[in-house]
Formats: C-alpha cells, sequence, structure tokens
C-alpha cells in the first residue's frame, strides 16, 4: 500500500518535471523541425542562474524562479539566432541534421563556459520550501516536491492558455500546422520561432531550479535531463503536445515503478528497453502522426 | 493599384515565370486565366512574398513590395487565399478564422468583423467549435474564404477556388466570391476553367508558359477567336 503511494507521488512530481522539459522540445520540433540538443543546458543553467541569484544576492528564493526563467529565455533566443536561423532556408542544407548539429555545439559551448566560470564542483541548493509532511506513517513527502509538482502544473496549464487563447500562442500552432497558410495570414514566422524557443528554453530553466535541491548545481546537470527528455518526446511521437503531457507521466511512472519496487539504477536501462519496444511498434510514437503537420 | 513588371520567377535553377507584367487597378475583378502548370499559382506566391524574384519588381499602391516580407505584404492589405485551402486542421473553424486576423490586433475590430464572416458564411457560424479537418470540401472553401477576408484585405488573391469541387458548390463558391468583390474588394483571381469566371471578370489575362498571351475586358477576349478556341476550349461563338 505504502509503495503504491509512493509510486503515485513519484509518478506525478516526475512526470511534471519531465514535462515541463520535454514540451518545450516539443514545441521547438513542432514549429522549426529542430530536436532542440540545448534544452538540456537550459536546464543547467536555470539551475545556476537560481544559485548565483541566491549566494550572491540573498534574495527570497521564489524570485530565482523568475532569474532562471529569464535567463534561459534570453539564452534560447541567443541559441536561435546563433545555431537555428543561420539555417533557415539555405538551399542544399538537410536543415534537421544539420540544426540537432548545431544546437548540440551550443549545447557543448555552454557547458564548457559555465565550467570555466563555477568549476566542476557540485553546489548545493536548498529546497524552495523546506520540510516535509507525513501522509501516512511511513509515506512523507517533502514540500519541495509538492512545489515542484505544483510550479510544474502550473507552468504547463499556462502554456495551454497561452497556446489556445492568446494571438501568439494560437500563431505558434499556426505555423506547426501549416506554415505558408501562417505565412499568408501575415503571421510573422521568425518572430514566432524566436518566441517558442525563448519560452521552451524557459521553461526547461525553471525545470532546472526545481530540480536543483535534489541533484545539485554542476555543468552537467542537464546532461540526464536532456536524455530523458528525448526518450519522452521520441516516445509521444515528435512534436505533439498531447502526446508529450502523456508520454511524461507514463515515463513517469515507469521510473517510479522500477526505482520503488526494484532498484532505482535499473530505471533508466528499463526505459531504454521500452522505448526500443514502443519504436518498434509504434515507429511514430503513442501520438502516432506521421510526418507532417503536428502540434 | 497592382503592377507587376517584368518578373521572373523559378524554383532553384528553374525559370517558371519570364518577363511578365499586369495590372490590376482598384475595385477590378482580374482573372488570370492558364492550364495547370503554366505559373498561375507561381506568379500568386511571388507577389505574396513567399518566393523571390530573380528579376523585376512588384508595386502595390505605389510602393516596392518584392522585397517586402510576406506578413509585411498582408499588413498593407494584400492578401492570398492560397490554392487547396491549407486550412490550420486541428484547430477550430474560429480559431482558423481569427488567425485570419492575426495583422488586426484590436479585439473589438477583430470580433466585428468576424460577425460579418459569419454573416456572410452562415455555415462557419455553426461549424465554429469544430475542428477544420472534419468539415466538407465546400465547408473549407468556405472557411478558406473567411479566414482570408478576417484579414480586412484590400486586395484579395484568389488561388482556383473551384479545385476539387462539385459544380453546384463552384457556383455557390463564385457567388459569394462575387460578393466579396461587390463590397469594394479588388480581386486577382486564379483559374483555369474560363466559364467559371465569365460572368464575373471585369478583365481576363491569359498567360501561357510563364508569359502574358493576352489581356483585356471578357468581350475584347472573346472576340479574339483564335485565342477563345485554343486557350479557353470553347471555340469561335
Amino acid at each position: 500500500m505504502n509503495a503504491i503511494l509512493q509510486t503515485l507521488v513519484s509518478t506525478v512530481v516526475q512526470g511534471s518535471m519531465l514535462a515541463l522539459i520535454a514540451i518545450g522540445m516539443t514545441l521547438v520540433y513542432g514549429t522549426l523541425r529542430v530536436l532542440n540538443m540545448a534544452q538540456g543546458v537550459m536546464v543547467m543553467v536555470g539551475g545556476f542562474a537560481a544559485y548565483t541569484t541566491v549566494v550572491r544576492t540573498g534574495l527570497p528564493t521564489w524570485i530565482c524562479l523568475i532569474v532562471a526563467a529569464v535567463v534561459t529565455f534570453l539564452l534560447g533566443v541567443l541559441t536561435y539566432y546563433s545555431a537555428v536561423k543561420p539555417l533557415l532556408g539555405r538551399v542544399g542544407v538537410d536543415f534537421e541534421m544539420t540544426a540537432f548539429i548545431t544546437t548540440f555545439a551550443i549545447a557543448t559551448i555552454v557547458q564548457s563556459v559555465v565550467l570555466l566560470i563555477y568549476g566542476p564542483r557540485q553546489k548545493p541548493f536548498d529546497p524552495l520550501w523546506p520540510g516535509r509532511i507525513d501522509i501516512t506513517s511511513d509515506v512523507s513527502i517533502t514540500y519541495h516536491s509538492l512545489i515542484m509538482a505544483a510550479v510544474a502544473i502550473g507552468a504547463l496549464v499556462g502554456l495551454g492558455l497561452f497556446l489556445s487563447r492568446s494571438r501568439y500562442g494560437l500563431a505558434i500552432t499556426a505555423v506547426a500546422q501549416n506554415l505558408d497558410a501562417a505565412r499568408l495570414m501575415g503571421i510573422p514566422a521568425r518572430r514566432v520561432y524566436v518566441v517558442t524557443m525563448g519560452i521552451a528554453a524557459a521553461l526547461a530553466g525553471i525545470a532546472g531550479v526545481l530540480l536543483a535541491p535534489l541533484y545539485f548545481v554542476y555543468p552537467n546537470a542537464g546532461d540526464l535531463p536532456l536524455l530523458q527528455a528525448l526518450i519522452v518526446v521520441i516516445f509521444a511521437g515528435l512534436g505533439s503536445v498531447r502526446g508529450t503531457i502523456y508520454a511524461s507521466y507514463i515515463i513517469g511512472f515507469l521510473s517510479a515503478a522500477v526505482a520503488i519496487y526494484w532498484k532505482s539504477a535499473y530505471a533508466l536501462p528499463v526505459l531504454y528497453v521500452v522505448i526500443l519496444l514502443v519504436l518498434v511498434v509504434r515507429p511514430n510514437g503513442i501520438a502516432g502522426k506521421p510526418q507532417e503537420a503536428r502540434l | 493599384m497592382l503592377e507587376v513588371r517584368d518578373v521572373r520567377v523559378g524554383y532553384g535553377d528553374s525559370v517558371v515565370i519570364d518577363s511578365m507584367s499586369l495590372d490590376v487597378a482598384e475595385g477590378e475583378f482580374v482573372v488570370v486565366i492558364g492550364p495547370n502548370g503554366h505559373g498561375k499559382s507561381t506568379l500568386l506566391r511571388a507577389i505574396s512574398g513567399l518566393l523571390p524574384l530573380k528579376k523585376g519588381s512588384i508595386n502595390y499602391r505605389g510602393q516596392r513590395i518584392d522585397n517586402l516580407a510576406t506578413e509585411q505584404i498582408v499588413a498593407r492589405g494584400l492578401v492570398q487565399i492560397p490554392q487547396g485551402d491549407m486550412l490550420f486542421p486541428d484547430m477550430s473553424v474560429q480559431e482558423n478564422l481569427l488567425l485570419g486576423a492575426f495583422v488586426h490586433p484590436d479585439r473589438a475590430a477583430r470580433a466585428a468583423r468576424l460577425a460579418e464572416v459569419y454573416e456572410l458564411f452562415p455555415k462557419l457560424s455553426e461549424r465554429s467549435s469544430q475542428q477544420a479537418r472534419t468539415l466538407s470540401g465546400g465547408e473549407r472553401r468556405m472557411l478558406a474564404l473567411g479566414r482570408g477576408l478576417m484579414t480586412r484585405a484590400d486586395l484579395l488573391m484568389i488561388d482556383e477556388p473551384s479545385l476539387g469541387l462539385a459544380p453546384v458548390l463552384v457556383d455557390e463558391v463564385y457567388e459569394r466570391i462575387a460578393q466579396i468583390a461587390k463590397s469594394g474588394i479588388t480581386v486577382l483571381l486564379v483559374e483555369e476553367n474560363f466559364a467559371h469566371v465569365r460572368e464575373v471578370a471585369d478583365r481576363v489575362i491569359l498567360i501561357e508558359n510563364g508569359g502574358v498571351v493576352l489581356a483585356g475586358t471578357v468581350d475584347e477576349v472573346l472576340e479574339n477567336e483564335a485565342v477563345t478556341a485554343t486557350y479557353l476550349g470553347i471555340g469561335g461563338e
């Protein structure tokens, strides 16, 4: 009974975090057809932005969430201008593959710069809200994981409203569904690209702050999140927002269940076996749309 | 209002349109006629800024637009309704329409325009929350027209609105387009079948192999028996 409860809590927390990171990759792939390999370093930079804010200024911790979001938004925009925009509309360039490599290059550069500035040591980061609450005599949840789930779900709901209600949000979806039609309606595709890459990075940055107390702040802190987000978006079927949400919680559940009922070291290998099986059966992922219009 | 001068356009190294010139005056209903694959859609794509010119110039209201981005051209009131509708398939009818008004952020004006479009196309109003992909062929065409109208275009370019529609629907679509033209919007329409536009067009421009063969009023074009026999398939009457 307790194990079930623990698995459930873990699924919600991990699934929400995965969704927060992976949804950005989905948005960018949906609009730009770029598998953004820099999404992981956004998580890492978010953690460093928060760490620096708290250590240097002593401002309240919730402000570091905003600082991290702003810093990573700008870094996302910078990634667009340096790694993606120069490739747009180039004849004879395999855009998807080249952008995959250039965003990976950005990730490596950012990681190296952070390493130069901060060094390789893992830096501890306090939970946004210390303490824990007992659910039963054996199962307790840290307040921080409650905050993780609440902030992540809040951000995802906010994103959903933005995409479905606001002028620019609808424009993002329109560009993803039919680029030429969107342009013919006067939607500035390139500005949509910038905004999308900024938002995607900011969501990862927020995730980075939330993950920092669990995994520390260090230059490679984005590697595992990137790997997990890749599993999620491929499992979901690249570019599908709804599929990404489902996939996040399924993957979250799997890794929680394996960790709790078996051994946490097996969580990642088991995920890879599952993803392999899923892709053999459904090569386009669970959302199952073929190459064209997505999101 | 629109002046296309000595334009050359193509994809990659191939040239589809060469030294083409044409004019559209304010309030006119001009139809470009020609067989498939002879550059009609390419012409509209070039005017909309989706394809760069290799040569020549395009002016709209006296200003050069061939160096502008598509969204800037749309914002000036020169709007294209593309061939095959190109709807946003997984969005509702209303969302499709609202995206047509993207260049006009003013909510009140947008709502007013939406009401006008729903009045012109009552079917769209009934289906406003339905996903675009679930519409019938005729309804999709109406939605494409409605979405184009939402932009508040002064000059509307329409690419083969009859394509793939049953004859009875073609008549209905052209009725609506005539209504749109009567409301004061200048129309530049591309069509393969002369019979569809005979009643509505002020002027006809025949193109073949990427160049203009003949241009004039409907009557003038019909007088030229050699041309009508060859290009319009309606023999000397």
